[in-house]
């Protein structure tokens, strides 16, 4: 057990009422340090959100360990060291943008956990001007933008994104992606971070983690040597393209090493 | 605490664009949307005063029911009065309780397993039939009267506020949970600001229901002596339609009244609920 990273030991995890044979999560061994950037990639029902929500404490697992920093997840939530942004943007559409951001400050007081300044983070999303308006005025990606510097409030010790920017369009989606590595190289926290784009995997992490499906596996790791700050010319580089293509190549070769889904129609 | 929060007035919110198109839209239309139900109206009116000509045991001339509410309308304000102060004691007694208990089983969920049956059971009780026990109980005072109007009251409230209180989306429950939000902090924070769309809607039921209530509960409290349910039954049964007809025209307007108040409440709260917002064209 070490307080400098992330560790996940043989965790297995079996829905109830799924196939016993085919977990959800089976046997995930993974190490994330202390302030990495970390994507989970792989097809959907690899299990990598259903990771994410065990590594929140959002969900319990049959066996196996799961240490934070040396704590468990539950101690972790109590502490208020987690930040989470979940899919949709999980706005509370009667508060308006600033008190939407400042929410984690006035909730579970006692961890006593001091909060930025909910102004300072609008202006680091952009949206200062934005501050009295309400979610129902804003765009998809103003919303989310909004989750962001909600979850960056409290300066997580671990930041955990599921999926953020899938419902986004593609332009919204590079610009808030730069926007995210710009916060996180600000307050220099951990990021586990859940996408099934390639791009974006590559783009935002140090390693980038694929995972098969049925059984959901962690099926290999791969680190991402691209120089930071990822500003547009590293992103457009032929080095990020070469990434790219070993990623895929790896995703590829996990969809094969796990059964097919049983909702897909055989050829 | 939380629900409060909406409820501020919002300087500045005036000024968005957004706001202001629709509204000057909404003058325009204004002929468009008047127009039929004015036109129906006297068409109604030009019908009732055929029949009434041609039968006046069927309907009264409109004139005359006029001329009895302009006559004394100190009369039919007590009456209204009367009947309004049970409507509006059996709301606040059988929505409160309502309230109280679906917060009391959002929490607790054997007390859910304990109250609901029973409260299903009164729901499918015709009230009416119980109203003529709760006079011999209580007496020909406003206490049986509540009580009927708060049993009527009470269940729509009971269904929706739980209802309203499930209703939370599941990512934010997740924000809460990484934030390890006490019970209470989700309660207030979360489930009952969500619940208000909810709440309203059974208000909306409710208030019309409440009068319903009292005015049922006065028809069958023989000795009571105020209230449009008892000036009703004693104008019929002394075959003076004109007032059976003011009365009813008096619960009318009570019942529109309260439907324009719910609706103000409704914009005042729920500006953030899909409910309320127009589409931008």
């Amino acid at each position: 057990m070490s307080d400098d990273r992330i560790e996940v030991r043989g965790l297995t995890k079996t829905y109830e009422g799924g196939d016993p044979l085919r977990p959800a999560l089976d046997g995930i061994d993974l190490e994330i340090p202390r302030r990495h950037f970390v994507s989970l990639i792989g097809p959907s029902g690899c299990g990598k959100s259903t990771l994410l929500r065990v590594i929140a404490g959002l969900e319990g697992h049959d066996s196996g360990d799961v240490t934070v920093f040396g704590s468990t997840p539950k101690h972790m939530c109590e502490a208020k060291a987690v930040g989470l942004v979940p899919q949709t943007p999980a706005l509370l559409p009667w508060l308006n943008v600033r008190r939407n951001v400042s929410l984690p400050s006035r909730v579970n007081r006692r961890a006593g956990r001091g909060s930025e300044d909910p102004d300072q983070l609008l202006r680091m999303v952009g949206l200062d001007d934005a501050a009295r308006k309400y979610p129902h005025e804003l765009s998809g990606g103003m919303k989310q933008r909004v989750a962001i510097a909600r979850a960056f409030g409290l300066r997580p010790d671990l930041l955990l994104m599921d999926e953020p920017f899938s419902a986004l369009d593609e332009f919204t989606r590079e610009a808030l992606q730069l926007q995210l590595l710009n916060m996180w190289e600000h307050m220099s926290t951990t990021v586990v971070f859940v996408t099934h784009s390639v791009r974006e995997a590559v783009t935002l992490s140090d390693r980038i983690v694929v995972m098969s499906a049925r059984p959901g596996r962690v099926h290999e790791v791969l680190p991402v040597d691209l120089p930071r700050p990822r500003d547009r010319d590293v992103v457009s580089g032929p080095h990020m393209h070469a990434l790219e293509d070993r990623v895929r190549a790896s995703l590829q070769s996990a969809w094969e090493a796990g059964a097919a889904p049983d909702d897909l129609v055989p050829l | 605490m939380a629900t409060s929060t909406p409820a501020r007035p919002r300087p500045g919110h005036e000024a968005h664009p957004h706001r202001r198109a629709p509204r000057r839209r909404r003058l325009g239309l204004g002929i468009g949307l008047w127009l039929p139900t004015a036109v129906a109206v006297v068409l109604f009116g030009f019908a009732w005063s055929a029949i009434a000509e041609d039968q006046p045991y069927l309907l009264p001339p409109l004139a005359e029911v006029g001329a009895v509410l302009v006559e004394d309308p100190a009369l039919f304000l007590d009456n209204a009065w009367s009947t309004l102060s049970i409507a509006l004691s059996g709301v606040a007694c059988g929505a409160g309780t309502a309230f109280v208990l679906s917060l009391l089983m959002s929490e607790i969920p054997l007390l859910r397993r304990a109250i609901m049956p029973m409260a299903v059971v009164l729901n499918v009780t015709p009230v009416v039939a119980l109203a003529p026990a709760l006079v011999v109980a209580f007496g020909f005072g406003m206490t049986p009267k509540v009580i009927v109007t708060a049993i009527i009251t009470f269940f729509p409230v009971l269904i929706n506020v739980t209802t309203g209180l499930r209703s939370v989306s599941v990512p934010v429950l997740h924000v809460f949970s990484t934030l390890h939000a006490s019970r209470m902090e989700v309660l207030f924070r979360l489930r009952i600001p969500s619940s208000l769309p909810y709440t309203l809607a059974a208000l909306r039921v409710v208030f019309p229901l409440s009068i319903v209530g009292a005015v049922v509960a006065e028809f069958v409290a023989a000795g009571s002596s105020s209230g449009l349910g008892t000036m009703i039954r004693n104008s019929a049964a002394t075959a003076r339609l004109e007032y059976v007809y003011a009365a009813v025209a008096c619960l009318a307007a009570m019942g529109v009244l309260m439907l324009a108040l719910i609706t103000v409440l409704e914009r005042r709260l729920l500006f953030w609920h899909e409910s309320q917002q127009r589409p931008t064209s």
